[in-house]
């Protein structure tokens, strides 16, 4: 059986579609089975952030209203084995779709991936609802600012209230300048405030608007920092022990730097 | 501490620790903002199972949230009249 993990938020913006896009693809090239479910109805974004939006014939919508097999609504993503994507419907919207469908999407899909990453809309409502009746575990993704973080929190309350565990947490588009600098909170910082498990922290990483650009995942050209975190994420998702990257810039050049960029 | 020794200094306390003391704050605040149609939920459940030992006027019953620290309290005032006996034995 796989195990279904609804990837969300609280704000939008912070990174749930490029990470559950790059999550699902690295898990893929880790040699697992993996679907993929865009749970943002009406707005939906996962399949031309993944590149496969000119393939969608079929949405989960489809398959609720049993226009069609669940198996033939999924679409195989070609540069990976073992990967599939299953689009939202954008002419609907969040409440043409009950709790009970979604469970029942992911209860099937479980059976036949690993992994069942599912993209979660902005906001605590419905779309929330909806995107978290079928999971078991949740990934947290939330940037080092002050709005991403109380966000995360309230989000945090609200699975632990559905009895989603384990919750863990990514920190994303994190700049070891800002850090260096004082203007960004850290990962001690963060995990002071919000007090659940950190699976990773992913640097800001201009690669990924380029990836985006091309709908290419950044994970399939390894090498960038970006790559590297959520290859790292992929990783210990699968249970491996890899110690937390520590991004902060130490040494007597950077303080050097950091003292005359400080801010006054 | 560390801040007022900055302070000395002439240097504003960082940004980021400016933020993670203003977030501390407010995410308890949001922890335990209980919203108002639950509290009157809890009232009304309290009331039932305490209904069983004691008498009590249901106007002269208070709950309250009070800040202590980081923590907060439940405080809730059931003034009985009587405390029903039979309820001992069981």
């Amino acid at each position: 059986m796989g195990r279904v993990i609804v990837v969300t938020s609280g704000k939008g913006g912070v990174g749930k579609t490029t990470s559950t896009a790059n999550l699902g693809t690295a898990l893929a090239l880790l040699d697992k089975t993996v679907a993929v479910v865009d749970a943002d109805v009406g707005l939906r974004n996962l399949d031309i952030v993944m590149g496969l939006e000119s393939r969608i014939v079929y949405t989960s919508m489809d398959v609720i209203e049993k226009q069609c097999e669940l198996s033939k609504a999924l679409v195989r993503d070609r540069r990976v084995d073992g990967l599939m994507l299953l689009a939202a419907s954008q002419k609907n919207n969040k409440d043409d779709i009950q709790p009970e469908q979604m469970k029942a999407i992911c209860d099937k899909l479980r059976t036949t991936h690993d992994f069942v990453l599912i993209d979660s809309p902005a906001g605590i409502e419905r779309g929330f609802s909806n995107a978290s009746a079928g999971a078991d575990e949740a990934i947290v993704v939330t940037t080092p600012d002050v709005s991403a973080i109380r966000d995360a929190d309230r989000i945090i309350g609200l699975l632990q209230n559905a009895r989603i565990e384990p919750i863990n947490l990514v920190i994303n588009r994190f700049s070891p300048q800002l850090v260096g600098n004082g203007s960004m909170m850290d990962q001690d910082d963060v995990l002071d405030i919000l007090n659940i498990e950190l699976i990773g922290v992913v640097p800001e990483d201009s690669g990924v608007i380029n990836s985006t650009n091309r709908g290419i995942p950044l994970v399939y050209e390894d090498g960038s920092p970006g790559a590297q975190a959520y290859m790292r994420i992929a990783r210990r998702l699968t249970g491996q022990r890899i110690p937390i990257h520590n991004f902060e810039q130490k040494g007597l050049l950077n303080n050097i730097v950091n003292w005359f960029t400080r801010k006054r | 501490m560390n801040i007022s020794i900055r302070q000395l200094f002439g240097r504003k306390p960082k940004s980021s620790s400016i933020a993670k003391q203003r977030l501390k704050l407010v995410i308890t605040q949001d922890r335990f903002d209980v919203d108002d149609r639950v509290m009157t939920r809890l009232h009304h459940e309290l009331a039932e199972v305490l209904a069983k030992y004691f008498e009590f006027s249901a106007n002269s019953v208070k709950m309250d949230l009070k800040q202590e620290g980081n923590s907060y309290i439940l405080v809730a005032d059931f003034p009985y009249t009587k405390f029903h006996e039979t309820n001992m034995r069981q």
